[in-house]
């Protein structure tokens, strides 16, 4: 499902490149369920936002889901992130002047889903992550770990195959982290494939593979 | 597939962004109509000053001609003559055989000395002027009492007069009819058969322009009687009517051409049309009228240099929803609409109110001057188109650089 071969990237501050990636090679099948760990600096995130088609590499060849990314313009990238990846982030990232519901029904917006499919697949996805009760809710009226829930029901919307998550729990005490931890687990037996970044070794522990990164190399991958 | 459901989508998303900021989208939504209500007012003020200077124009006949002698005659081979250059042998052969686009004619006579005029006890001020049975056509003059001069009166010199409401008043008292009274004018004695209807050139006499006299302090009588009494044939000018407000050129051209032929050697001739007038007020109103859309544009200027503030402060505020946004599949081109519809949909929305303030005191404008202000579909139409590119003008900028945000910088900001 992904296939990274040779990656490097480097960012630009001023007249100074820093190198982030330096060579990564990295093979996930669909249905894997991986967090990638390692030190602040060892381009874990750097790592996830090229597999979640959010920054464009370097050098090297990247793969994901038979199509061939490196080379595609803004608006084919728009197009794979809306299509094929749900993104669930630390800060849950919801828009706070919408409910739930309408924050659910953005990315089915951009990928031109008309207004009654929008609906029940809003309803549908709300029942997954457990949460239909709160649909009119607006954010600032849930806890963060139903925050995190309607972010996780935006990231799975539009039927992707790949969840990229970064730091799920980063903002959640441990009895929400441990909830929203067994909802990744349910997705990922459901068939999700999930790439999660994470630096605590318990919630990595959820995950089937860890691949540990050093100075943007990988370190060790074990499963 | 691109459907009115697509729009309609991102013009509710606009409208729940703008509803956010209240306050600021209501403070930008006023600047935007102050503006179009300035332009439209300004527009209806500046329509109805040309409406009013045109109304005073009127007064004069709007196809009218004026012949007189040219007096800054050069030519140093010519011997200095006196006189109008003009006389009743002109005045026959204008008639007959001048100027296919003439309509009418009417000699113009006047005294190089002050008559005096009373009735009784009272006495008139006014200016005493010899004309013919077309001249009230030719100036646009209508009567409310009484009847206008038959040219059996010119023909035989009869002492008729026809008066001016100020004469009315200094001569008989205020709303009185005169008709059939007398009045003597230098030592004649004249019978009044008509009052001259009241003419407004306040405007125009107020910078100067209405001929240096009073259009209601005026008594009119033949020509033929009044040439006797100055003890001359001759006539100061002609007044002439062209067939139409096109063809007053031609036909000044016509007479002076005519005139030289008869008197060439003698005199020089030179015109004055009202269309001349007529365009130089129309040229000076739109002049005037240019300055004040300028200067009303610039309020709307400001308006939508409010959207572009507002709307970039917007983007700021805004940069993890927009790095969000592309995250959950927006391209460049859906965050570039969004915010160019929020700014299109402040400046459209402000555009309609001020649509409804400018048209209103364009109505209210047109019930108190009794002009024909009101706005037109296509005014309303330019109102609205113009609300709308102020609206991309001004949001484009900020709306661009929304869509040229990096996605991960953007969901790192804080």
């Amino acid at each position: 499902m992904i296939n990274l071969q040779g990656i490097h990237k480097s960012y630009h501050m001023g007249d100074v490149t820093v190198p982030v990636l330096n060579g990564i090679d990295l093979t996930i099948n669909a249905g894997e369920f991986v967090a990638i760990m390692g030190p602040s600096g060892s381009g874990k995130t750097t790592l996830l936002n090229l597999i979640g088609c959010l920054d464009s590499i370097d050098s090297g060849e990247y793969s994901l889901a038979g199509e061939q990314i490196n080379t595609l313009d803004d608006k084919s990238m728009a197009r794979i992130r809306s299509q094929h990846i749900g993104f669930v982030f630390q800060l849950f990232n919801l828009i706070p002047r919408i409910s739930a519901r309408r924050n659910i029904e953005l990315p089915m917006i951009y990928a031109n889903i008309n207004k009654a499919d929008r609906f029940t697949r809003t309803s549908s996805v709300l029942e997954r992550v457990g949460l239909s009760d709160r649909a009119t809710h607006m954010p600032t009226q849930l806890s963060g770990g139903q925050q995190q829930r309607v972010a996780i029901a935006r990231a799975l919307v539009n039927n992707p195959e790949l969840l990229v998550v970064d730091e799920p729990t980063g903002s959640l005490d441990s009895k929400n982290g441990e909830e929203i931890m067994q909802l990744f687990e349910k997705l990922n037996a459901e068939g999700v494939t999930i790439v999660m970044v994470t630096h605590e070794l318990d919630i990595a522990a959820y995950a089937q593979r860890q691949v540990h990164l050093l100075d943007g190399k990988i370190d060790q991958d074990k499963s | 597939m691109i459907s009115i459901q697509f729009y309609f989508d991102r013009l509710i998303q606009a409208f729940y962004a703008l509803r956010d900021n209240r306050l600021r989208s209501v403070l930008s939504v006023l600047g935007i109509a102050v503006g179009i209500a300035a332009v439209m007012a300004v527009g209806a003020v500046s329509k109805g000053g040309s409406y009013l200077v045109f109304s005073e124009l009127e007064t004069f006949g709007l196809n009218s001609v004026w012949v007189y002698r040219d007096r800054n005659d050069k030519d140093p081979n010519r011997r200095i003559r006196k006189g109008t250059g003009l006389d009743n042998y002109d005045y026959y052969a204008l008639k007959d055989s001048c100027c296919s686009v003439m309509e009418k004619i009417t000699p113009m006579v006047f005294s190089s000395e002050r008559n005096i005029i009373q009735t009784g006890n009272r006495y008139s001020n006014a200016r005493v002027s010899g004309v013919n049975s077309d001249y009230l056509d030719i100036n646009n003059d209508h009567l409310i009492y009484g009847r206008n001069f038959r040219p059996i009166d010119i023909k035989r010199r009869r002492a008729s007069a026809l008066i001016g409401p100020t004469v009315v008043e200094d001569l008989f008292g205020k709303d009185s009819n005169p008709v059939g009274k007398d009045i003597r004018i230098g030592l004649r004695r004249f019978t009044v058969i008509g009052v001259l209807e009241e003419k407004s050139r306040d405007f125009l006499a107020s910078i100067g322009s209405a001929g240096g006299q009073d259009a209601n302090n005026r008594i009119l009588i033949p020509f033929t009687l009044f040439q006797q009494m100055n003890g001359s044939k001759a006539i100061n000018f002609f007044h002439l009517k062209a067939r139409s407000l096109e063809e007053a050129d031609l036909l000044s051209e016509q007479a002076k051409a005519f005139l030289k032929r008869r008197n060439g050697k003698n005199y020089q001739y030179k015109t004055e049309t009202m269309a001349t007038y007529i365009g130089t007020a129309d040229r000076i109103l739109s002049g005037v009228a240019m300055i004040g859309v300028i200067a009303a544009s610039i309020s709307l200027l400001v308006g939508g240099l409010g959207i572009m503030n507002i709307m970039s402060t917007s983007v700021l505020e805004r940069t993890r929803e927009i790095g969000l946004r592309k995250a959950i599949g927006a391209s460049q081109t859906d965050i570039l609409m969004q915010f160019l519809l929020e700014a299109i949909v402040i400046s459209t929305v402000g555009g309609s109110l001020g649509l409804v303030l400018g048209a209103s005191a364009s109505i209210i404008l047109a019930m108190i001057t009794g002009f024909p202000l009101t706005p037109t579909p296509l005014v309303i139409l330019i109102a609205l188109v113009v609300s709308v590119i102020v609206g991309v003008a001004s949001g484009f900028l900020p709306a661009r650089r929304a869509s040229r945000l990096h996605p991960v910088e953007a969901l790192r900001y804080e």
